[in-house]
């Protein structure tokens, strides 16, 4: 980008904004060039999407001026701030779920013909909109948002607040919930949206994506800008010290191979979905002591059933696991708890906290039969409320304050908390489901430390996930399941990002039956 | 649609945003002062139809507490719907929600006095042959209770029948089935009113404190028990987490190792059990016989709007219950002694009930719908 005469897309100055005592925002500048895509890169919690909310007219600000195209402005609610040409694409997708793509587009904002919602003029509208972008949302207007992933449901999304003639577009965290495949397809769309003019503001933590498709990158930590950098002109180490504030290691990690005993061994797995549908097709595999196995995949092919099965959420239809040699398929959750396998779960907002409980309500959940939380059906909160204060010391959780709620903590600190309560159960065991899925840098950096001391203090551990350089940072052997079964187990220090891609895609290594076939000769067949 | 915020919304949210926001003592404070509004505008309404409204709060005052007999009738009724008001709370506090509660009271109170009246011949007369009757009598009611309640728990977890729907159902069907029994095969063929035969004389609870043939301390001790035993059970025990949880978030309680199906009949037969309770005392301590249950007062339904007033917390449902206990006393000796009729009395009621429950109403359907934001 060259000096430019128009005015800025956007421009905030000196941008203050307090919840109570907590400094959310501290005199933050920021500029988005017009035509331009500006990363806005940070830690959970440091304020980022704190400064789009006043941008976008959900918060006001104690201080400092928002202008936009150069005029000042101020929004009181996000529909002001779409009316100047604002839109946001939250991490939270805003679509009614069971009406059809169309209707989500045009909802509030129906063209009309004689009182009634001109549907025809709405589908031109938006087949002009998708055939410029090259989208193709225009292939399933009239399917229900819910059949569809949510890679086309960002893109719905996407053409809302275009359809609303949103100049400006801020994503807020957009990479969070796609594979690798929508990841490069979103960045596609935005090159095609910044080609048209249009000026984005593009919310992460992920370094990489933000060095890719950005012309200028501005860091928060803790509220303050701490530097705007042009992408070309940075590395990701500098990133990434400028949003913790010291070095950060990205290397795969050390470890010394201590094979032990088969801890979890899965025979012939066969699970079906929430519809019915097979959704686990004949998976084998045997985790050692000391071992972790990681899960590769794009979302929906089977890894969250295969994890249910495994830690008991979810009945089997054939097949067997066990667990250091005794049979467990038939044991309900409750028996694989006691018995050692914690679980990291998935979704950690619906499952692994409860929103409303303090930190130590918390701390009991999963641990309600266990001593010495519980004896004989009589729980014992004073163990509880010492279990809480462990882990918050030892996972340093922010704010250290065992009373406080879950809502209160960012996603990094809960991660972190369930994380310390999981090992806490001091399990043979550990299942991990996307470990690090939206949380900082830092957190995720001290989580993969976690899971590799207790695999060198002899835990069996699996590792889902849908990041790729987790799953090589992390993994002794790498599954890569698809369509239900698992197409191939690779070496993560000899396969390729480009290789696991394929594989994910169903696509079978040709070229290098090696890998495959190595690994199977260590016990594990595909 | 984050797009689309108009004021309505708006204001919703920040409604929402406040209630769940609000301390358990701005809560106590809002409960309060709906109450104190409702009686006002009730008074305004009872001006309205030409009667004096300040004779009427008197006698509101009267009736609920200005006498021994007042005060006597007021802990009375209190003690059913404190009792009832556990029976819902224990339900709404694990997500279930049952509404049959009356259907349950009922089965529960007709099967202490069929289970007496059939052991009595047996039995010796006298105060130990009593005690052993009431013993068989209130367990009768429990089991009673609880079986009736867990059917619609069973139906739910295992059939996905919505609870709501079969609970109300089964209360007809209990009013139904109930009234027929005490009008065929149980009836006092000597009694003029519909009802079955007297307990015998050695059944009944003593009064020891007030000098009233309904009202009794093994009553009050009972209803005292129940209320400290059922908020141990939901603070002190992995029992009651995991119910609670059940009841904030199920995905977590599954999480946590809680079979939910199990959790939700394990709910109703709980609920169902203190409801049955609450019949044996209502057959024992207060009829002596039972009636045909479409006369006997909706216990059962007001202990809904006890328990929404008192949070689900089974210790606020005692000042709830005594809240719904006064003015039910208020009722009935206004009735007696002015000319108000008694539609408006029960309309007046109805408004109290209706300005209390709808607060915490609002605040539960806020917490399932995400309204007032994103609580993060």
């Amino acid at each position: 980008m060259t000096a430019r005469k128009t005015p800025p897309a956007v421009r905030l100055e000196s941008i203050t904004k307090r919840f109570g005592d907590v400094v959310a925002n501290d005199d933050v500048d920021f500029t988005l060039e017009r035509g331009s895509i500006h990363a806005l890169l940070g830690e959970n919690g440091s304020g980022k999407t704190t400064l789009m909310s006043v941008l976008y007219g959900l918060y006001d600000q104690d201080e400092g001026t928002i202008s936009v195209d150069g005029k000042p402005r101020t929004f009181d609610s996000p529909r002001d701030a779409m009316r100047a040409g604002v839109g946001m694409i939250h991490q939270h997708f805003q679509l009614v779920k069971p009406m059809t793509v169309l209707q989500n587009i045009v909802l509030g904002h129906e063209p009309t013909d004689n009182g009634l919602v001109d549907e025809s003029a709405a589908r031109a509208e938006i087949e002009e909109i998708c055939s410029r972008y090259d989208f193709d949302v225009d292939q399933y207007l009239d399917t229900p948002v819910e059949e569809l992933d949510l890679g086309a449901q960002q893109r719905v999304e996407i053409i809302k607040s275009l359809y609303r003639g949103a100049e400006i577009l801020i994503l807020d965290e957009p990479t969070a919930v796609l594979t690798p495949q929508e990841v490069e397809r979103l960045m596609d769309v935005m090159n095609d949206l910044r080609e048209d003019g249009h000026s984005l503001i593009f919310i992460s933590h992920k370094l990489d994506e933000a060095l890719t498709i950005a012309d200028e990158i501005t860091v928060l930590r803790d509220g303050e800008a701490i530097d705007t950098v042009r992408a070309e002109e940075t590395t990701e180490q500098d990133l990434a010290r400028m949003m913790v504030g010291r070095e950060v290691l990205f290397d795969r990690l050390e470890r010394e191979t201590v094979p032990g005993e088969p801890a979890l061994e899965v025979d012939g797995l066969r699970m079906h979905g929430d519809r019915g549908q097979e959704q686990v097709s004949s998976v084998d595999f045997t985790v050692r002591e000391g071992e972790i196995l990681g899960i590769a995949g794009v979302q929906g092919n089977g890894q969250s059933e295969l994890v249910e099965g495994i830690t008991g959420l979810r009945s089997v239809a054939s097949g067997s696991v066990r667990f250091r040699g005794s049979d467990i398929t038939g044991t309900s959750r409750r028996d694989r708890i006691e018995d050692g396998i914690a679980y990291i779960p998935e979704d950690r907002q619906t499952e692994g906290l409860v929103q409303e409980y303090s930190l130590v309500r918390n701390a009991l959940l999963g641990n309600q039969t266990i001593e010495p939380y519980a004896n004989g059906g009589m729980l014992d909160w004073t163990a509880v409320r010492d279990h809480a204060e462990e882990i918050i010391q030892e996972f340093d959780v922010h704010p250290p304050d065992a009373d406080a709620g879950a809502t209160s903590l960012s996603g990094g600190n809960q991660q972190k908390f369930i994380v310390g309560r999981e090992i806490g159960h001091d399990p043979d065991v550990m299942v991990a489901s996307h470990p690090t899925r939206g949380v900082d840098i830092g957190s995720i950096e001290f989580i993969h430390n976690r899971l590799i001391e207790l695999r060198a203090e002899g835990l069996a551990i699996v590792v889902v996930s849908s990041k790729l350089e987790e799953i090589q940072k992390l993994a002794d052997r790498i599954a890569v399941m698809y369509e239900g079964e698992f197409i191939d187990v690779v070496d993560p220090e000899t396969v390729t990002e480009e290789e696991l891609g394929l594989l994910m895609t169903g696509q079978r290594l040709e070229d290098e039956e090696g890998t495959g076939e190595s690994e199977s000769d260590r016990g594990v067949q595909a | 649609m984050s797009g689309d915020d108009d004021g309505l919304r708006g204001a919703l949210d920040r409604a929402a945003a406040y209630m769940l926001d609000a301390t358990v003592l701005e809560r106590i404070g809002i409960a309060i002062a709906s109450t104190a509004l409702a009686l006002c505008i009730g008074l305004l309404i009872v001006a309205a139809a030409g009667h004096n409204p300040l004779l009427f709060a008197n006698q509101l005052v009267i009736g609920s507490f200005g006498s021994e007999r007042a005060v006597a009738r007021t802990l009375t009724f209190s003690v059913l719907f404190v009792l009832a008001g556990i029976a819902v709370a224990i339900a709404f506090r694990a997500g279930v929600f049952n509404i049959g509660v009356q259907g349950q009271f009922i089965v529960g109170g007709f099967a202490t006095v069929a289970s007496i009246v059939s052991l009595a011949p047996y039995l010796p007369d006298g105060t130990v042959g009593g005690i052993v009757l009431m013993l068989v009598g209130t367990l009768a009611a429990v089991v009673a209770g609880g079986l009736y309640a867990a059917l619609p728990g069973v139906l739910k977890a295992y059939g996905d029948a919505n609870e709501i729907i079969t609970t109300i159902m089964l209360n007809f069907i209990a009013i139904g089935f109930v009234g027929w029994l005490v009008a065929g095969r149980f009836s006092d063929p000597e009694a003029t009113a519909t009802r079955t035969e007297r307990l015998p004389d050695n059944v009944g609870f003593p009064s020891v404190v007030f000098d009233d043939p309904n009202l009794s301390i093994v009553g009050i001790g009972a209803t005292i028990a129940v209320v400290a035993l059922i908020a141990v059970i939901m603070t002190r025990t992995s029992f009651g987490y995991d119910m609670v949880t059940s009841g904030h978030q199920e995905s977590a309680a599954t999480y946590s190792g809680v079979d939910a199906k199990r959790m939700i009949v394990s709910t109703m037969t709980l609920s169902g059990m203190v409801a049955g309770l609450t019949g044996a005392i209502f057959a024992i301590m207060i009829q002596g016989y039972f009636t045909d249950p479409s006369g006997i007062g909706n216990y059962g339904f007001d202990a809904i709007a006890v328990s929404l007033l008192a949070a689900n917390n089974p210790v606020g449902v005692v000042p709830a219950g005594l809240l719904f206990g006064g003015l039910e006393s208020a009722g009935s000796h206004i009735q007696i002694n002015s000319d108000v009729p008694v539609q408006l009395i029960d309309g007046i009621v109805g408004l109290v009930v209706l300005f209390v429950a709808v607060p915490e109403l609002f605040r539960m359907m806020a917490q399932r719908t995400g309204l007032g934001g994103d609580r993060e």
